[in-house]
C-alpha cells in the first residue's frame, strides 16, 4: 500500500512540475509538455514488448503457463502504451505541423508495430486451447520482437523525418535542462512503476480465473 | 483559469481515476485470492 501511495504522489508531483516547473523548449514552445507523456508512453512499450519476448522464450524453454500470462499481459500493456504514445504523438503533430497524421516515417513505423502486435492479440484470441495458444503465441512473440528495435529505432533514422531529434542525440548526449531532465527522469520511473502494477494485476486476474476453471468455477472481474 | 491549468487539472484528473480504479480492482482481486 505505501508502494501505491509512492506512485500516485510521484507521478501527481510529475504531471504538476511538468506543467509548473520545467521550463518550455524555444522551438516547441508549450508542446513541450507532451515530451513528459509520449517518451515514458513509448519507453513503457518498448519495456512491455521486450518483457513479452523474454517471458515467451521462458515459456518455450519451461512451459509453465504463468509465463505466457505475462507474455500475452505485456504484450497488451505494451499495445495500450503504443496507443498513447501514438496519441500523444498525434496531438503534438497537429500542433508543430498542422495535422494529426502526417505518414511521416516515425507514424509509419509506429502504425506497423500497432499492427504487428494487434495480430500477436488476434492470434491469441484464435485459440482456445491454452498450450497450443501459448506454443504458437511464443513462437511469434519471440519473431515480432525483431521488428521492434528496427521499427522504433531504426527505421525513423534511415529517412528524413520531422519528427524531433531523439533525447539521445547521435553524439551520444543527452542535450536537456536540468530541470526537463529531473521531471523527464521521474515521469519514466513513474510510468516504468505503473507498467510493472498493472502487469501484476493483470496476471494475477489470469491466475485466479486459471484456478476457478481447473476447479469448474468460471469467474468474472469487471473491467480486468 | 488559463488554458494551460485546465490542461493540468484534466491531466491529475485523469491520473486519480485512473489511480482509484486500479486500487478499487487490487482491493477485488484480493478478495478473489483469498
Amino acid at each position: 500500500m505505501i508502494l501505491r501511495g509512492i506512485l500516485l504522489l510521484w507521478i501527481a508531483a510529475g504531471i504538476i512540475l511538468a506543467f509548473t516547473w520545467a521550463p518550455l523548449v524555444p522551438v516547441l514552445q508549450e508542446t513541450t509538455r507532451v515530451l513528459y507523456f509520449h517518451i515514458p508512453s513509448a519507453w513503457v512499450t518498448v519495456l512491455a514488448l521486450g518483457w513479452s519476448m523474454v517471458a515467451s522464450v521462458l515459456y518455450l524453454y519451461r512451459r509453465r503457463l504463468e509465463y505466457d500470462d505475462h507474455a500475452g499481459t505485456a504484450a497488451e500493456l505494451g499495445l495500450l502504451f503504443c496507443i498513447g504514445a501514438t496519441v500523444s504523438g498525434s496531438l503534438w503533430a497537429k500542433a508543430m505541423w498542422g495535422s494529426y497524421w502526417n505518414w511521416d516515417p516515425r507514424e509509419t513505423s509506429i502504425f506497423f508495430l500497432l499492427l504487428v502486435y494487434v495480430a500477436y492479440l488476434a492470434l491469441r484470441g484464435a485459440i482456445d486451447e491454452p498450450r497450443r495458444r501459448a506454443r504458437l503465441a511464443a513462437i511469434y512473440s519471440v519473431a515480432a520482437f525483431v521488428a521492434v528495435p528496427f521499427l522504433m529505432f531504426v527505421v525513423p533514422r534511415l529517412y528524413d523525418t520531422l519528427h524531433p531529434d531523439p533525447i539521445i542525440n547521435p553524439r551520444g548526449k543527452v542535450d536537456m535542462d536540468n530541470r526537463i531532465r529531473m521531471v523527464f527522469t521521474g515521469m519514466l520511473l513513474g510510468f516504468t512503476g505503473l507498467f510493472y502494477w498493472m502487469l501484476n494485476l493483470r496476471v494475477r486476474v489470469l491466475r485466479i480465473e486459471r484456478r476457478r476453471e481447473d476447479q469448474g468455477r468460471p469467474m468474472e472481474v469487471a473491467g480486468a | 483559469m488559463t488554458g494551460n491549468n485546465v490542461v493540468l487539472a484534466v491531466a491529475l484528473l485523469v491520473w486519480g481515476l485512473l489511480f482509484y480504479y486500479l486500487l478499487r480492482l487490487e482491493g477485488r482481486i484480493r478478495k478473489l485470492e483469498k
